[in-house]
């Protein structure tokens, strides 16, 4: 596959990524003029879909966004909510907030790690090949998977979906010792999450390094998950209800998902890589311990395949602190702290696994919803993404069709899109125009 | 004192508010009221929005297994029934329409390398038409959810040997 002349270069119907989409390259003299990430799933309306409702639904319905991350849509819309209402949930709220996120957190990058990303890295077209091959390797991914969905489930009240939250804490708060039976399964999460940061460090990453401006969240006193300001590596300081002040949404022709750039215009990524270098002061003792012995945090700023390194630091992470929570955790008298609606507008930014989600609700008089707009990760990642894979694709395009669509792909995977949140992808095809 | 493990699981697919999407919910409803005592303390159900390896993984040796769920790949309506080894190697054709990150061939064959073998039990399941949020039921399915759950029903007695 040369490319002296015009090249278009189109991988359809990209695989083991959430959602549906595909990747069109235009390259002309090697190199690429145009990289788009062309999301076609359809458009879900969610942000008409709450119009009219009152916040508790509004929390509800927004869970149903994506079946990986609910958590981190409850999340920024309760937060949202309490925010404009000014309510002070009691410490056991937020704590077992913070629980309830850990658990969507371990889910979800076991999931990418073991059963998403892995298989890029060892060599095998998917996790099903993987298995057979390397038994252990998956069962212990899956153990990790299971200890959330357990953990969520006692919190959410089902593994998927919860419907526990509610402005002002939870519908029903947890038995200290309905916490306490599932200390072994987390204690043997957080075995596997230390014994995956070896793994994933060991595995061999493409040569690819770009200055990307990372954001997230950050707070003073904890890892991010749904609290802090925004903060970028080029100066972003912001509370976490303003990210419209640096941050806009743009339509492009090409994607039915909105996308995200920065004030000056240009792309930002968020993040697993971006919350660890912009938060990992905050991490936990062991997972600041694990991150010190991978010796590899230049390179997850600077690399985007070595962000599998960054997943599995803060899954020690949400594991030790899940513990760490569970040991702390004594049950209030009452599930929720009162409240009275006020009209206004509600606006937060949590941590979703897949980096900052942000939640802006127009509260009218009668304490309903009458706008809302939701920025998720994989939206405001698009732009990063594209502009990545026209830095990385003329270093593939001479390989045979196939070799260069898994490369890309590969890519791809590293920020873990959710595009049924913003809106799937691989199937490759090149047209030489020139 | 631990519960004796049941001789059958029945896995239920979907959500309830995702127009035919819920529709195994709906079916599994019907049944398991219509079901003899003898046979109900041999099942235990799980739901399972999505379908996922480990809901597999956890299927004890010697447990058979029933997967109830809407489909895409068929006609809206109609009822389908077909082995789990048989739809993990067809992953072309019916797709049940619950699954998430995995497709569910994937978690079935996932399951497999896992555990040496593909769960035995079967997968029912119904053509859907429409999935959207706050849908309710197509016209197809609903007219066909009686059928639906005969076909559960059959299935169960099947794997639990009941003399028909």
């Amino acid at each position: 596959m040369g490319h002296g002349g015009d090249l278009r270069f189109q991988v359809q119907n990209l695989t083991r990524v959430e959602g549906e989409g595909s990747l069109h390259l235009r390259v002309r003299d090697g190199v690429v003029e145009e990289a788009h990430l062309e999301i076609f799933e359809a458009p879900r309306y969610f942000e008409a879909l709450v119009v009219g409702r009152t916040p508790d639904e509004v929390i509800d319905i927004v869970a149903r966004i994506c079946g990986i991350c609910p958590v981190a849509y409850q999340m920024s819309a309760v937060h949202a909510f309490e925010d404009l209402f000014h309510v002070e949930v009691q410490p056991e709220t937020r704590a077992l907030r913070r629980l309830l996120y850990c658990a969507e957190w371990i889910e979800s990058h076991a999931l990418h790690i073991y059963l998403l990303h892995a298989p890029d890295f060892l060599g095998y077209p998917s996790a099903v090949e993987l298995a057979r091959d390397h038994r252990e390797l998956v069962d212990g991914g899956l153990r990790l998977k299971k200890a959330g969905n357990h953990l969520l489930s006692v919190l959410g009240g089902r593994p998927i979906h919860p419907v526990s939250v509610k402005v002002g804490g939870f519908s029903r708060m947890p038995d200290r010792a309905e916490l306490v039976a599932l200390r072994p399964s987390l204690e043997e999460a957080l075995a596997l999450s230390q014994a995956t940061v070896d793994v994933v460090t060991g595995l061999e990453a493409p040569a690819f390094e770009r200055e990307p401006r990372l954001v997230s969240l950050k707070h003073r006193n904890e890892y991010p998950l749904n609290d802090g300001r925004i903060v970028s590596n080029d100066g972003v300081n912001l509370r976490a209800s303003d990210w419209r002040k640096a941050f806009h949404e743009v339509q492009v022709p090409w994607s039915n998902a909105l996308q995200s750039r920065a004030a000056d215009g240009l792309p930002y990524l968020l993040g697993p890589a971006a919350r660890v270098v912009l938060a990992g002061d905050q991490l936990h003792p062991l997972a600041k311990e694990a991150l010190v012995r991978t010796g590899a945090l230049e390179s997850i700023r600077r690399n985007p395949y070595r962000s599998i390194v960054a997943r599995a630091v803060e899954l020690v992470h949400v594991c030790a602190e899940a513990l760490d929570i569970i040991d702390g955790y004594v049950k209030p008298d009452a599930p929720a702290v009162a409240y009275t609606p006020r009209p206004g507008v509600a606006a937060w930014a949590t941590e979703a696994p897949r980096g900052l989600l942000f939640h802006r609700y127009v509260v009218g008089n009668d304490g309903k919803v009458a706008a809302a707009t939701i920025v998720p990760p994989t939206s405001q990642n698009q732009a990063a993404i594209e502009a990545d894979l026209a830095t990385f694709a003329p270093a593939v395009l001479d390989l045979p069709m196939g070799e260069a669509t898994h490369r890309l792909e590969q890519l791809i995977r590293s920020y873990d899109p959710c595009i049924s949140c913003a809106t799937h992808f691989l199937d490759l095809s090149v047209e030489e125009v020139g | 004192m631990t519960a004796p493990r049941p001789d059958l699981r029945i896995l239920v697919c979907g959500t309830a508010d995702r127009g035919d999407d819920g529709a195994a919910l709906a079916a599994i409803s019907h049944v398991l009221p219509e079901l003899p005592d003898s046979l109900r303390g041999r099942v235990e159900v799980r739901r399972c929005p999505q379908l996922d390896v480990t809901d597999l993984l956890d299927i004890g040796v010697g447990e058979s297994v029933v997967v109830v769920d809407t489909v895409v790949g068929v006609e809206p309506g109609n009822v389908i029934t077909m082995s789990l080894d048989e739809l993990a190697r067809r992953p072309a054709g019916v797709a049940p329409r619950s699954s998430h990150a995995l497709s569910v061939d994937d978690a079935l064959l996932i399951a497999e390398a896992l555990r040496g073998a593909v769960p035995s039990g079967v997968f029912v399941g119904i053509g859907g038409r429409w999935f959207g949020y706050g849908e309710r039921f197509s016209r197809s399915v609903k007219g066909n959810l009686p059928a639906f759950a005969a076909a559960i029903r059959t299935s169960i007695e099947e794997l639990l040997a009941v003399p028909r």
